[in-house]
Parts: structure tokens; sequence; C-alpha cells
């Protein structure tokens, strides 16, 4: 196969943490090649709301999806689609829901603050709050996050607001505010990156309800679809090659990451050179695509001179409460969370568990009829005949609570290569080995009775524990997967317990690094990506300051 | 009533699970659904059997559409000839088990009997207790929920998709449709202060 181009950059996955690479590589001079697996999708495409096709069947954003799963290495693995991930320019972040939180100063560190804990791999990030913060200053404004700063007393000291103001209620958030006042809580805007004025050439949200699990038709929500892809094209310096999934990152003789192979559409095999290679295949698809860079200096694949990558496999967990008021709450309006109350999430071991977790009015189970029929009122009586048709009709009028937690990392949790399982590809599927902690269990249990109490505290009708796949409120519970993936690619300052360091630049290969949510060593009781972001500017900038000083 | 237990959930979470992963393009079953009302794949008889099954799990006895006015059977039937050809299989044996299970019990097929009698043998399905399920159709719990989940997404899925007849399902729930393409929701909407104009032209 000849190899003819050489780029300054390859960046493979499009997602979160590969879009800003590309946005601030391009723009800092550099020629960037951009792999991504999915295709383009277009912003019309998300117009209709399709519940079907969107949420229920997954046809847009990952149809070719194929993993399997076991609990532990005694049993079987599975075959199936768990996780939610998007194969598309853009990755996850294209259908995320956009809440947007920046980690609290001891969610950098909970190893010291909480550990040790027996089963559980606990460790410290190497960088803290107070270093990020700028970083979290920059994506917030990038992505024109709406918020109200200063509201949520648990946050860590910002420097600097929100760029937009926080959006309107609907009318779930008098619920939260309600149990707030009578709980001693604090009830704030959800933070959110979604348009609550025009911003950078982007318009106003219109409220459309079915916002999370489907792309935003006007580019209300921040993305990397919307915002970085754009400005990394506009460059010019940026050759973005939809459809085309890396198989293996070849190494050079000086020990330096040379070139990546890549299947396109028709499954026709290219290569192309680069410098360096960042790689935000996600925490799926990084692990997935090292390991399967096997060679003779890396035995056990790319980077994993430890054989830390795959293991430390973080999911968040869910627990969720709905309940019915007198009069509408029109949940299926507006944004997936409008209203949150943090009180909750301060680690305190005297609960029987340590670290916890946000809870807000999120409406995934119940956003449109198909996710309220079949997870939101999941679970209620026998689910058919005339009792269940008739709390169908509470659709309009029930609060849903979700409280987001943090899962510990264990290092038997892990991706690896199913040896018996292909692809529509010929690939190895990524086979998940994953339980839960017990800590997790016990934190969900937890967290679904203050829920329950929040319910009674609003004045509740009726009251119920949903129960969906991402719910672990039963002893010897395990997920399969989640919407949140973290871990595979460890960061820590020691190169034989962690795959990148403190700059996301591989240990062992100087010319390699990885962008996404695998680096997180822990999950943090808050969604991920804002973090992500923060941390991806940061490793962008420190490559471009390294290249510019070893050209000066 | 016993509550469905989370092996349940989770066994219909894996029905959409390989929906999804043997998706083909969609949305051919929306086309299929606007050419014809009648069976693509849905044998008369079977047809027949599923309509009195989505009429017991969305019933319309007091007074309001359920599955069957909706039109439930017709979705079926198109998903299966499509998106969810994968799952054709296990209708065939798990509609020949339940007439066998019917036959056992009362000596005749399912849609022969009255509705006491079907909702009692789709709930010892549920519960995995019904006598002279055939060995063939895999878990009769399992069956149930595709029959479930199936039933209430015909129910409640675009009308496109060949249910929801007339937005009966939208309806019931009070859901008032697809909103971005006409225009998204005021402040006042999402705080209940205003009313909404639903897809069928009626405000809720
Ligand atoms: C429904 C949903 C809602 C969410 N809501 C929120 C939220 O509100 N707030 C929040 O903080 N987070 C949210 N998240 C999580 C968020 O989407 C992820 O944290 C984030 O996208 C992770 O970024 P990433 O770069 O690690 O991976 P991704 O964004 O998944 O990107 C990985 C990319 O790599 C591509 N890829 C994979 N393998 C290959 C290969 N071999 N070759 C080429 N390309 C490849 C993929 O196609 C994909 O485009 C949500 C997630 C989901 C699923
Ligand atoms: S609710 Fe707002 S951000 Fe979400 S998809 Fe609709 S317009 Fe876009």
């Amino acid at each position: 196969m000849a190899v003819r181009e050489t780029f300054d950059v390859c960046v493979i996955g499009t997602g979160a943490g590969g879009g800003v690479m590309l946005q601030e590589l391009t723009r800092a001079g550099f020629s960037v090649v951009a792999l991504e697996r999915g295709p383009q999708l277009e912003a019309s495409q998300f117009m209709s709301d399709d519940e079907l096709a969107f949420v229920i069947r997954d046809q847009v954003f990952s149809p070719d999806q194929i993993e399997t799963w076991r609990p532990d290495e005694a049993t079987p693995a599975v075959r199936g689609h768990y996780n939610m991930i998007a194969h598309c320019v853009g990755g996850s972040i294209t259908h995320w829901a956009a809440w947007s939180w920046r980690f609290r100063p001891d969610e950098f560190k909970v190893l010291s603050s909480d550990g040790p804990l027996a089963g559980a791999s606990l460790a410290d990030w190497p960088v803290d709050y107070a270093e990020l913060e700028p970083w979290y200053q920059r994506a917030e404004w990038e992505l024109g996050v709406s918020g109200s700063a200063g509201a949520n007393p648990f946050e860590g000291p910002r420097k600097k607001g929100y760029p937009n103001p926080a959006h309107p209620p609907r009318a779930t958030t008098s619920h939260v505010r309600r149990i707030a006042g009578k709980l001693g809580y604090t009830a704030f805007p959800v933070p959110m990156a979604i348009n609550s004025r025009p911003y950078e050439g982007r318009p106003r949200c219109m409220y459309g309800g079915a916002c999370q699990q489907y792309g935003c038709p006007i580019h209300a929500k921040a993305t990397t679809f919307s915002i970085h892809v754009p400005r990394a094209l506009a460059t010019g310096r940026l050759d973005l090659r939809p459809n085309a999934r890396a198989t293996e990152i070849r190494l050079g003789e000086d020990g330096r990451a040379r070139s990546v192979r890549y299947l396109d559409g028709d499954g026709k095999e290219h290569e192309v050179r680069a410098r360096r290679i960042v790689v935000s295949a996600g925490t799926l698809g990084t692990p997935h695509l090292l390991l399967m860079s096997k060679s003779g200096a890396f035995p056990q694949g790319l980077a994993n001179s430890s054989g830390q990558v795959g293991r430390h496999l973080t999911f968040h967990h869910f627990a969720a409460v709905h309940f019915t008021v007198e009069g509408e709450t029109r949940a299926f309006t507006g944004l997936e969370a409008q209203a949150a109350i943090d009180d909750l999430h301060p680690s305190d071991p005297k609960r029987g568990f340590i670290r916890g977790g946000v809870v807000a009015d999120a409406n995934a189970l119940m956003k449109q009829p198909l996710a309220w029929a079949l997870q939101g009122l999941g679970g209620q009586g026998r689910g058919w005949g005339a009792d269940f048709k008739r709390r169908l009709r509470d659709f309009p009028r029930t609060v849903p609570l979700a409280a987001i937690l943090e899962d510990l990392p264990m290092e038997s949790n892990r991706v690896d290569l199913d040896p018996d399982v292909v692809d529509d590809q010929g690939l190895p599927a990524p086979r998940i080995t994953h339980r839960q902690h017990r800590n997790d269990v016990a934190m969900n249990r937890w967290f679904t009775a203050r829920m329950l109490e929040m319910a009674d505290a609003a004045g509740a009708r009726e009251k119920w524990e949903s129960i969906s796949p991402l719910t672990v409120a039963e002893e010897g519970a395990a997920m399969p997967g989640s919407v949140h993936l973290h871990g595979t690619s460890r960061m820590g300052d020691d190169p034989t317990t962690s795959v990148v360091d403190r700059w996301c630049r591989s240990h062992d290969v100087p010319n390699l690094w990885i962008v996404d949510c695998g680096v997180f060593p822990t999950s943090g009781g808050y969604n991920p990506t804002l973090t992500l972001l923060a941390m991806a500017y940061r490793a962008a900038d420190r490559m471009i300051g390294e290249a510019k000083r070893q050209n000066a | 009533m016993s509550g469905l237990t989370r092996r349940e959930l989770l066994a219909g979470a894996t029905v959409y699970g390989g929906a999804a992963l043997l998706a083909l393009h969609w949305p051919r079953a929306a086309a299929a659904a606007k050419e014809s009302a009648t069976p693509l794949v849905l044998s008369a008889h079977e047809w027949r059997t599923l309509d009195a099954v989505a009429a017991r799990i969305v019933p319309s006895d007091d007074g309001s559409p359920g599955g069957r006015e909706a039109g439930c059977v017709n979705f079926i039937d198109k998903a299966l000839a499509h998106e969810d050809a994968a799952t054709r299989p296990s209708y065939t044996t798990g509609l020949r088990g339940l007439d066998v299970v019917a036959k056992r019990r009362h000596d005749r097929t399912f849609v022969e009997l009255d509705e006491e009698k079907q909702d009692a043998i789709l709930a010892a399905l549920q519960d995995g207790q019904a006598d002279g399920w055939p060995g063939d159709a895999g878990p009769s719990p399992d069956f149930f929920e595709t029959l479930r989940s199936h039933t209430l997404i015909g129910f409640l899925a675009d009308p496109k998709y060949g249910g929801n007849r007339d937005f009966v399902g939208w309806k019931h729930v009070g859901y008032p449709g697809p909103s971005h393409a006409r225009g998204g929701y005021t402040a006042d909407q999402m705080l209940g202060k205003a009313p909404i104009r639903a897809v069928w032209d009626e405000e809720i």
C-alpha cells in the first residue's frame, strides 16, 4: 500500500475530545487529517423528533455498534448494543443533553479525600481544579454555557461568570424549588451548553423537548458538530474523512507512532502518515484501537507497557424517581434538565458509602411517550391492561427526578477484544467486563430513598422508583453500559500505573496523545464532558506550545 | 398484581437493542405502512390473534381507543417486515404457543376466548406459568415482553409507522406530537400557562 500523504497531525475520532483538538490544531497552523468512523450528518435530519428511530431503535447514531458484555471473567460474554455512543462527525456530544458542570475540587482527589477502599482502584488525578479553572472558563465561553454563576453553593471558585443567562423555567422547576425550600436545599438552574440567547452565530434554543438523544436541528445546542468541526474546516487545514475507521496505529523504528491504517465505507484499506497522532475514539473506541495495534515493541497493544489500557472502566449509574402532582408539569418541553439540587453531592462516609452525585428534573425517561411507557412508567404493576392505560395518562402531570452518580473504578472492570465475536467489518467486538462495586449499589439505594422523600416534600400523589438498565438499586446489579463512559486510558504521573501523563500524552509513545473521557481516573458525580473539553483545550495548548518551541 | 421483575425489564431492553442492531434503513417500515394496512408478513390468523392481544395490553373498556383502535397489529406487521425482521420467527413460535396454551385451558384458540380468559392467559405468560407453553418458543415472559413492548410502541410511535391511528395514543397520554418542526415551545407553554396546539390541530 503506497502511503503518499504526511500530515502534521492525525486525529482519530471527532467527538468531544477530538473536536477541540481539530479546532485548536488547525487554527495554530497544523495540517490535520481527521478519521471518523461514522458519517457526516446534517442538522435537518434532526427536525423529525422521531422517537422510534432515534431513541428506541438508535438507527441514526450507532446502528453498526456491536459490543459483548460479561459481569466477570468466568461468565461467557453476551453480544448486544449496550452503550450510547454516536458514531458520526461530532461524536457522542452531538446527541448530548448539554449539562455542563465543572467538577468539584475534591472530585479530582478521590483517593486522598476518601480512600483507599477495598475493591476499588481509587486514584487522584495528576491535575487539580485550580489548574483546570482557566480551561473550564475557556470551554464555557466557547460553548456559550447558560447558567447562573454562584447559584450552586457546592461549586469550586470561579473567576468569571457564565457567558449566557440561565434558561427560563418549565413547570417542573417550581416543584424542584418547592422540594429545596421544604428540605433546606438549594435549587438552581442546571448549567446547559445551550443558547439562552443568540451566541456567536448560533440561534437561541426553541425548547422543543426532544433534545437529549437527538441532534439539534438549529445548532442552538453547543456541540463539536456545530462548533469545532466547522471552525476547523474554515481554516482550510482540515482534511475531514467521515466513514473512515482506524484499525491500527503503526509504529516506526524510532519508537514513534508513524501512520494509521483505516477502512473506508467500502471496506477498502488506506494508510495515512502523521508526525503526531491524537486518539480520541472514546472510552470504548480508544482501547479497542490500541489493543488492535500490536507490535514487537508493544505485544499487548500500543502504549500499553503498563497493562492498564482498557482497565478502570467507569460507568455513571443513575437513580430515578417519578411522581405525579396536581396540575401540569410539561416535562416533555424544554431542555433535558432545568433545575438541580446538589446538597447531597458531597462525600460523607457516614451514609454508608463514599462519594455522591447531583439530582435534577431530568426528563430522559419521559420526554416523549415511548420512553414514558417503556421506562419512565416501567415496573409499575404488570405494565399493561386497564390500570396501566390509566397510568399512561399521567404523562403531562409527572415530575421526573434523576441522580447522576459517581461509580468507583475497579481494575477488573475493563474493555478488551472479544476473541469470538467480530463485527460487520470483520474487527473483534469490544468486550466489556463490568460489575458494580458495592459502594455503587449502596449509593444508588440511598439516593433513591432521598428522592422518594423529595417527592413527598413536593406533595406527590403517586411516586415510584423507575428502573432502567442505568439504575443499580439491587445487590449484585451489573451494568453492561451507560451514557457516560470513562477510564480505560487512565491519566497519571506514574507510567507503571497509568496510560497517559498529565498532558494526555502517552507515557510510552512520545508523539501519541489520548484525548477523550478515557483519561478520567475517576468519574465524578456530574456529567463529564465540560471537564473533558477543559482538558482538551489544555492539552492542545501544551502541544502547540511545544511544537513552536521545537521549531524556534 | 406482581410488578415486572428487573429481569423482564432488561429482557425488554434487549429487545430494543437487538432491533437496533439489525436495523435496516429507516423508515422502510414507514413506507410500507403507507402502502398497505393489510398483512405483509402475518397470516390472517396471526393478525387476528395479535389484534386481540393488543386489545388486552391497551384495552378500550374505558370507552377510549386502545391497542386495537390504534392499529397496533398493523404497526407490528410492518415492523416485522422490515426493521424487526429478526423477531419474526419468535412471533411464529410464540403465537402458536399462545394457541397451544388457550386450547389446553379452554379447547379454543386465543381469539375465540372472552377477554377475561385472554387476560388470564397473558398474565400466565408474563409470569412464566403458562401450562403447555412449547419448549421451542423460548421463555414465555420474554415473548410476552416482546408483545407488550411492541404493542406499546405501536400505540405511541409516530403514526407514520402504521399504528397510533388518528393519534389516539398521543391523545390518550396528552403528548402534542413532535414540536421542533412546529417551532418548539414558548416560556409560557413550558410553564403550563399557555395551551399547546397539537399536531392534530387541537389545543391541549
Ligand atoms: C444520550 C447522551 C447524553 C449525554 N448528555 C451529556 C450531558 O448532558 N453532559 C455531559 O457532560 N455529557 C453528556 N453525555 C456524554 C458525552 O456525550 C460524552 O462524555 C462525550 O461525548 C465523550 O467524548 P469523547 O471524545 O470521549 O467520545 P465521543 O464523543 O464518543 O467521540 C468518539 C468518536 O470517535 C469515533 N471513533 C470511535 N472509534 C473510531 C475508530 N476506530 N476510527 C475512527 N473514529 C472512531 C466515534 O465515531 C466518535 O465520533 C451524554 C451522552 C449520551 C450518549
Ligand atoms: S431543545 Fe433547544 S438545544 Fe435542544 S434540540 Fe431543541 S432547539 Fe436544540
